[in-house]
């Protein structure tokens, strides 16, 4: 047995102020009674209004947990429930208030978010949300369910890798076998943009080193007291800088190069440049355009090792602002399927970005073609960002986070990503799949909505045209 | 048609207030005169006694906007136009897209009068999820029938094999999911066999145990046998007339059962033998079945235990749903018990509650096509699970295939559950009906709740008689597999333009 995974989480409240779902409030018509305190078991009310014991204080709502018992059996009548404003304004159609409500509670605890009482969201909806990933009934290779979980391997590797081996007439190994790197989660680090203070640069940077994962960051945010941690590094830089950087490159695993249309043709070029310095592993940096699919074959023809697809923050294709714009379930499976279809996939490592919001997302992208992802915003989110989708993408901090130390940041960037492993081991086990490796474009294990809803209500239901 | 035991009863909300859909507001017009008092055939305005000034409104027994039509509306009779009537923004935080704020309340108004609501302004028979059941609508032909309702018959057998083992048929093709004692308290656990009993048809014990005040109903219990064989004994399998195997829960495919340390009190655990406060887990999957032929041997060995039981499988729904449906035919078993991912009552990882295996509304239909091609489909129950709402979702359900259905939150709201989806930790339910926390699990009376479900049932009776008239059906058995009387708003419409 391979050594376990697991990410320790620790309980680490941020004594900051963050979004909540319902505001309780108090009328004029109170009598006092006290009664809501008896019912309420979540100690959303308490007696003392500005230290006087004769009056209800105002309701704590941040605890209201939505069971209604206040509202029913307060004699008057005298409490209001309804959506918090905040609540109604934050996130937007992609990012949803629930989701960073709950991005910030697995940042706190670490667990797996957990209800009662069924689901309640929409059927379906647009990407991620249109697929169902499956489970096996009775046989299945992951025996243990969720006890033997730690035996589900969610290691992925990163590198070229090759599509056969050649021997020669001795049977001698004539290939080179190419290096890769193990990463344990398939899950790293993107630099979130925007104005990050030093403290929560170095924790990123330090969550990333203790998960034993890597974090993509730009030259000059590295910081001098994070050179402990320059294996978990991946430098972003021009492939015009390579040279100027080259100290820098012979300090970490893995380089990563922005595209620009020259980086096409000069890619083996380029990445011997690199080899020459330190033998790292390069990763070609791509915008989901509308035609990334076409743009990432052939740079995997040219034999780049690692494709970073990089779609916007909502997970939609970049470079356009139509209503046709894919979104991330689409461009991955384009890219995937593109690489199949030139018997490449194989070949190269696909990393997948924006958009990745939740934990599901990570398996679901990965289903779709993806080896692993990158993240950004929810590691804000786990600080307390607020992010606003309208009008504008707006990420604003909450006051007081400069006076966080970086170990309660790291860790709450620990336990965000326990919370995401737990949740990938739960999908891995249900599917009976017992290798993340194996998740990537295993969408036979998956279900899509278009298919199946034609399959059922379509063949049922659509009219033959006369 | 329903049993003669069953008897209906006002039951009204053991809460003082309802939540209210609407806001009726008074401005500091009002002179206090008390026309609106007089007027209001509901109450919503009241004047107590040795008062000058009016109470503020009570919001929930406000009709609506609605009420502009009647001659006692408030907001034109008040003679300084002082009331305004509006949307609660309370209402806003009821339900959610599968169980809206209006479907609660509905079913709130089921179980307090044991009829559907005659109100106008709640849509409760459809949700918001904007998929399956929701986009599907009965069409009802021009004529209605002139069948007599009293005719129409709502049985159904669960026993098609003719295998000699019991002939059950139950009067109502719905029964009452597994919630295992621990998971929910013993007032909810007994009213719902209590009135499964005066129903004539089935509750299950879920995996917990049978707690001993179930005895008088015992041929009205399944009892479960899953994972962890928590409180499953000889006896509990030979005193009941079905014996479930559970393999997984539609709303956590694949992942087991887990009580929490917290609910797991000492009468909990006594019943499932083992040490009070720990975390129990009923680990998926079965480690005595790693095959169909295991499983045969599984029914096998229950067939042998008690000779004149049914055997039901419950399973999640897959992809394959379809052949695991068809391998549990061919083991024998009787019935097979369908869980989509949409239903569920108890906790689980909300990953997997949206993401893992398909809502019921396709496995309904793939079951049900692979049993017809199999030519197995006479000979075996299909009992649909996972998100069968309403007694339309039933309908939907078994036009689509199923026999009858599984319910499980609709009973929870009938006993005033507000999906607030804290049954899991610490104490449980706020409400009582989730909880084994010795306070919060007395907060009502098993006569309360078993009238509460008894007339629930009755209502949707009540709907599906309705419907079978207008289909001109004598019984619900002619109902199975008429997707031809089903269509989808979204294919349907467009089609036929």
């Amino acid at each position: 047995m391979p050594k376990k995974y697991h990410i320790h989480a620790k309980v680490t409240p941020l004594n900051l102020d963050y979004v909540y779902k319902f505001k309780i409030e108090r009328g004029e018509n109170c009598i006092n009674c006290g009664k809501c305190t008896k019912v309420c078991i979540y100690e959303a009310h308490k007696r003392g209004k500005g230290g006087d014991p004769r009056k209800m204080a105002d309701p704590n709502t941040v605890v209201c947990r939505n069971c209604f018992r206040c509202i029913q059996e307060c004699p008057r009548g005298a409490l209001e429930k309804s959506l918090d404003k905040d609540y109604l304004n934050i996130g937007g159609s992609y990012w949803k208030s629930d989701m960073l409500i709950t991005l910030w509670k697995q940042a706190e605890d670490g667990k797996v978010p957990v209800t009662g009482a069924g689901y309640r969201g929409p059927f379906t909806g647009p990407g991620f949300d249109s697929m169902w990933t499956d489970m096996s009934e009775i046989v299945r290779p992951t025996r243990d369910g969720i006890h033997g979980r730690e035996y589900i391997s969610t290691s992925v590797e990163l590198g070229r890798k090759l599509n056969h081996l050649s021997f020669d007439e001795c049977g001698n190994l004539l290939s080179k076998i190419h290096d890769t790197i193990d990463i344990p989660i398939p899950i790293i680090f993107d630099f979130p943009e925007g104005n990050l203070s030093p403290t929560v640069k170095v924790a990123l940077v330090r969550a990333a080193a203790e998960l034993n994962t890597c974090i993509v960051l730009s030259p000059d945010h590295i910081a001098a007291d994070t050179k402990k941690y320059i294996k978990n590094i991946i430098p972003l830089i021009s492939h015009k800088e390579i040279d100027k950087h080259q100290a820098l490159i012979k300090s970490v695993r893995m380089v990563a190069i922005d595209y620009k249309d020259e980086v096409l043709n000069s890619l083996p070029a380029l990445q011997n440049k690199i080899k020459k310095i330190n033998n790292v592993l390069t990763i070609v940096r791509v915008p989901a355009t509308k035609s990334v699919e076409g743009l990432v074959a052939q740079l995997a023809q040219s034999g780049a090792e690692i494709i970073h697809v990089v779609a916007d923050y909502c997970g939609m294709e970049t470079g356009s602002t139509g209503t046709d714009r894919r979104l991330a379930k689409d461009i991955i499976r384009a890219v995937h399927l593109k690489l199949v279809e030139d018997r490449i996939r194989d070949e190269v490592t696909i990393i997948f970005s924006g958009g990745i919001a939740m934990a599901e997302h990570v398996p679901k992208a990965m289903i779709c073609g993806a080896d692993l992802t990158a993240i950004d915003l929810p590691l804000l989110i786990a600080l307390g960002a607020r992010l606003y989708e309208e009008p504008e993408k707006i990420i604003l901090f909450p006051e007081g986070l400069e006076k966080i130390s970086v170990r309660t940041i790291m860790h709450r960037i620990v336990n965000l990503m326990g919370a995401w492993h737990s949740q990938l081991l739960e999908v891995m086990g249900a599917m009976g799949i017992r290798e993340a490796r194996r998740l990537r474009g295993e969408t036979g294990r998956a279900i899509f909505f278009e298919e199946i809803d034609n399959d059922t209500f379509g063949k049922l239901f659509k009219k033959e045209k006369l | 048609m329903k049993p003669s035991t069953v008897k209906i009863k006002k039951m009204p909300s053991r809460f003082k207030h309802q939540v209210p859909k609407y806001k009726v507001t008074r401005s500091a017009a009002c002179i206090n005169c008390g026309t609106c008092a007089k007027s209001c055939p509901y109450g919503v305005h009241e004047r107590q006694e040795g008062h000058n000034k009016m109470s503020v409104p009570i919001d929930y027994k406000c009709i609506g906007l609605e009420c502009k039509n009647n001659d006692f509306y408030c907001v034109a009779k008040c003679p300084r136009q002082a009331l305004s009537i509006s949307l609660n923004p309370m209402y806003e935080t009821l339900g959610d897209y599968r169980w809206t704020a209006d479907m609660i309340t509905g079913t709130w108004i089921m179980a307090e009068t044991g009829y559907p609501p005659e109100r106008k302004d709640l849509e409760y028979n459809i949700g918001n999820s904007g998929g399956g059941f929701d986009k599907l609508r009965l069409k009802f032909p021009d004529k209605p029938s002139k069948i007599d309702k009293l005719e129409i018959s709502t049985e159904i057998p669960l026993n098609k094999r003719n295998d000699g083992r019991a002939n059950i048929v139950i009067s109502t093709p719905v029964y009452g999911g597994g919630m295992s004692f621990g998971s929910v308290s013993l007032p909810t656990m007994v009213s719902k066999a209590h009135n499964a009993a005066i129903w004539n048809t089935f509750t299950c014990t879920g995996e917990g145990g049978y707690p001993e005040v179930l005895q008088p109903y015992n041929d009205h219990v399944i009892t479960q046998v899953a994972t962890g064989l928590f409180g499953v004994r000889e006896e509990t399998i030979q005193r009941v007339k079905i014996v479930e195997f559970k393999y997984a829960q539609g709303a956590k495919p694949g992942l087991g059962g887990h009580l929490l340390g917290e609910k797991n009190t000492e009468s909990v655990a006594r019943m499932r033998e083992a040490v009070k406060g720990t975390s129990l887990f009923s680990p998926f999957p079965f480690h005595s079945v790693y095959s169909i032929e295991d499983h045969k041997k599984h029914i096998d060995w229950i067939k042998q235990m008690n000779p004149d039981a049914l055997v039901s499988v419950k399973v999640s729904t897959p992809n394959d749903v379809d052949m695991v449906a068809v391998g549990s035919y061919y083991a024998g078993a009787h019935i097979i018990h369908i869980d989509g991912g949409y239903g569920g009552t108890g906790a689980a990882p909300d990953i997997a509650k949206k993401n893992i295996a398909m809502p019921i509304e396709y496995a309904i239909t793939k079951v049900h096509n692979f049993l017809k091609d199999e030519g197995a489909r006479d000979t075996m129950t299909l009992i649909a699970s996972g998100g069968i709402r309403t007694a339309h979702d039933l309908v939907k359900a078994i036009c689509l295939g199923a026999d009858g259905a599984v319910i499980g939150t609709a009973e929870m709201v009938s006993l005033e559950c507000v999906r607030c989806g804290n049954c899991e930790s610490g104490r449980g339910c706020a409400r009582g009906i989730a909880s084994t926390d010795s306070e919060l699990a007395d907060l009502f009376n098993e006569e309360w709740a078993t009238q509460r479900l008894t007339n629930m049932y009755h209502a949707w009776n009540i709907q599906l008689v309705e419907i079978l008239q207008k289909f001109g059906m004598r019984s619900v058995r002619e109902l199975v597999g008429r997707t031809d009387l089903l269509e989808h708003i979204d294919y349907s419409e467009k089609s036929s333009n």
